[in-house]
């Protein structure tokens, strides 16, 4: 549901269309627009499950601070959606908890 | 390591203003703020801003901003965007993360102006996907042009909670209602006519129950609450939203100022723990300065004044200003921040704020 | 039940296992926090570090201005120690 027209801010500035990869799925974005804002976009509002007790957690505050939005990018675990840049052939997948490294196994997160 | 003279912490109109000031002065300033673009919460401020002429009222906060912007670029600052100030250090140093890497920034003066967080309240169901901060929604529409959600339950009925239902009404949203516990509306009565005659109800009184879904918000429960927050039986309402915006209030984000040692105060008024202050917006360590939403929450135009005046105090405690010339040029800013705080609701923040600095100059 | 609410959204901690750490005598958010890990989380205690406070100051029968939030530490935002680690010092030109 993406704001194309306004009263105030008039036609949304044309951005380059870009493809996701989310959980192996393609989704269209704009190049430059933090991550969870073109999964929003796309009609995706759960983000992440917790550890604890599996529940489904989305977009909270939006500045990078609650981090709840937090998804598993290019293999880098907990990397804040709503204020990471989608570039083109993005691989972003939804994690459980704090998730872990993918294809660096050798690396350990706190 | 690297090195400037004068660092200041957001790139708000707090931040912005007192960059610009302390350059002007003759400073050497490095901005830095945590985002890709600079403005704080102006670039949000879609809607014409009240207040005075000279504070730029009719003025939309994204204008303002550009023209801070220009003006801060043209006076030689430095600005570090997509940075974050992770630590702040004795002896005045900071630690910076930008991209992949971090730095040490040694500073002789430090302005904090990292502005407020919001915040949050808990009822079941509030970390359902769909429930979220009214900062976050006003965001994803006039920066990210992307609509939270289709039809949303406001909770809170202050500026904030009135101003984002209006711009989520402009951006084609639908708001069921807008909820306030306490029995009357905190917002000023502008914005909240704007909203009753665009038709949206405001039902004072009222709480948030639970918001309700599978995997998201698919509906809402409030009720009316008397006048200690009880839930009064048989008041239940379900309302059918998928996203419930919270605007329940701001605290300053102080978290560089506990760090760096400096005293606080409690301030119902000002949002919480405040740094205390003198006149010229030192806080309890010297060369650390603070302005803005951080040194108490109010609004852009006290934000832009205080962070003129601790331009002007930096720059003057580094010798960039004589003492006469600096003196005149802040009671200026002081005289015009008196006037900011003003009528039913300036009036508090006035006191308030005395009483910081009183503490402060006791401390 | 009203009890299981969560408090903490990063560290799944519920109000009534906040409520049991003040029963136990706790009065501080840095002790609640350690007993909890409410407050331990990803954003560190940035969410619900305001809400501890609150029900510190209703079950505790403290003033607000008794009660201090959790000490704040760096980084002050989730920073990857591998960014911490690779640590860039430029010389000044
Ligand atoms: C919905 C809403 C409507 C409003 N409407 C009005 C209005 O009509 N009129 C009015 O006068 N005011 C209004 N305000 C208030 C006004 O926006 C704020 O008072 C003002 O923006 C405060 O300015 P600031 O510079 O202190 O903080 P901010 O604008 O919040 O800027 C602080 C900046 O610092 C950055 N930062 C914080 N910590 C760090 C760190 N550690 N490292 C790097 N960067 C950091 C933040 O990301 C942010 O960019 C409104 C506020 C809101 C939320
Ligand atoms: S939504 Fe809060 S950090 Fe992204
Ligand atoms: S909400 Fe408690 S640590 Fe994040």
């Amino acid at each position: 549901m993406r704001v194309d027209v306004h009263p105030i801010l008039g036609n949304a500035p044309t951005g380059k269309s870009i493809i996701l990869l989310v959980d192996g799925r393609p989704i269209k974005a704009i190049e430059g627009e933090p991550i969870a804002a073109a999964l929003l976009a796309s009609g995706r509002r759960v983000l992440r499950h917790t550890a604890r007790h599996g529940e489904p957690r989305g977009l909270f505050c939006a500045l990078g601070r609650c981090t709840d939005c937090v998804m598993t990018v290019d293999g880098q675990p907990n990397v804040r959606t709503c204020v990471t840049p989608a570039r083109d052939g993005m691989v972003i997948e939804s994690q459980v908890g704090l998730g872990r490294w993918k294809h660096l196994p050798l690396e350990k997160e706190e | 390591m690297q090195k400037t003279e004068i660092a200041v912490i957001g790139a708000g109109p707090a931040g912005l203003a007192a960059a610009i000031e302390a350059a002007r002065a003759g400073a050497q300033v490095t901005l830095i703020d945590e985002n890709e673009r600079p403005g704080g919460q102006l670039f949000k401020q879609i809607h014409k801003f009240f207040g005075s002429k000279e504070h730029r009222a009719g003025t939309r906060g994204v204008e303002i901003g550009v023209d801070l912007l220009e003006e801060a670029k043209r006076v030689g600052v430095i600005t570090r965007l997509n940075t974050v100030v992770y630590g702040l250090y004795h002896d005045k140093c900071l630690g910076l993360a930008c991209g992949d890497h971090s730095e040490d920034l040694q500073t002789q003066a430090i302005i904090l102006a990292t502005g407020a967080s919001e915040n949050v309240l808990a009822f079941p169901g509030w970390t359902l996907p769909g429930v979220m901060g009214a900062g976050a929604a006003q965001t994803l529409i006039n920066i990210h042009r992307v609509l939270p959600g289709r039809r949303i339950l406001m909770v809170g009925a202050g500026n904030v909670g009135l101003i984002v239902t209006y711009q989520l009404l402009q951006a084609g949203a639908e708001v069921v209602a807008i909820i306030e516990g306490l029995p009357v509306i905190g917002g000023y009565g502008v914005h909240a006519s704007k909203v009753r005659r665009a038709g949206v109800p405001i039902l004072t009184s009222h709480t948030i129950v639970s918001a309700e879904g599978g995997e998201s918000v698919e509906r809402a429960v409030i009720a009316q609450v008397d006048n200690r927050w009880q839930v009064l039986c048989g008041t239940e309402q379900t309302l059918e939203v998928d996203t419930v915006c919270l605007a329940v209030g701001l605290s300053p984000l102080a978290e560089l100022a506990w760090m760096a040692g400096c005293r606080f105060s409690h301030v119902p008024t000002l949002g919480g723990w405040v740094p205390l202050h003198d006149q010229d917006m030192q806080t309890s360590v010297p060369g650390i300065y603070i302005a803005g939403d951080v040194a108490g929450i109010e609004e852009a135009s006290t934000a832009m004044e205080e962070g003129r005046l601790a331009g002007l105090a930096a720059a003057g405690t580094l010798c960039h200003l004589s003492p006469e010339v600096g003196e005149i040029k802040k009671s200026e800013v002081r005289d015009r921040l008196a006037a900011l705080r003003w009528g039913g609701f300036g009036e508090g923040r006035a006191v308030a704020k005395r009483q910081i600095i009183e503490a402060r100059c006791e401390a | 039940m009203e009890d299981d609410l969560l408090i903490c959204r990063c560290e799944e901690v519920t109000r009534s296992e906040v409520e049991e750490a003040i029963r136990m005598g706790l009065r501080t958010v840095n002790e609640i926090k350690r007993f909890t890990r409410a407050g331990f989380g990803l954003c560190q205690g940035k969410t619900c570090g305001r809400l501890i406070c609150d029900i510190l100051i209703r079950e505790a029968d403290m003033a607000p201005s008794e009660v201090l939030p959790g000490t704040s530490r760096p980084p002050v935002r989730p920073i990857p120690t591998r960014v911490l680690a690779n640590r860039v010092s430029k010389e000044d030109e």
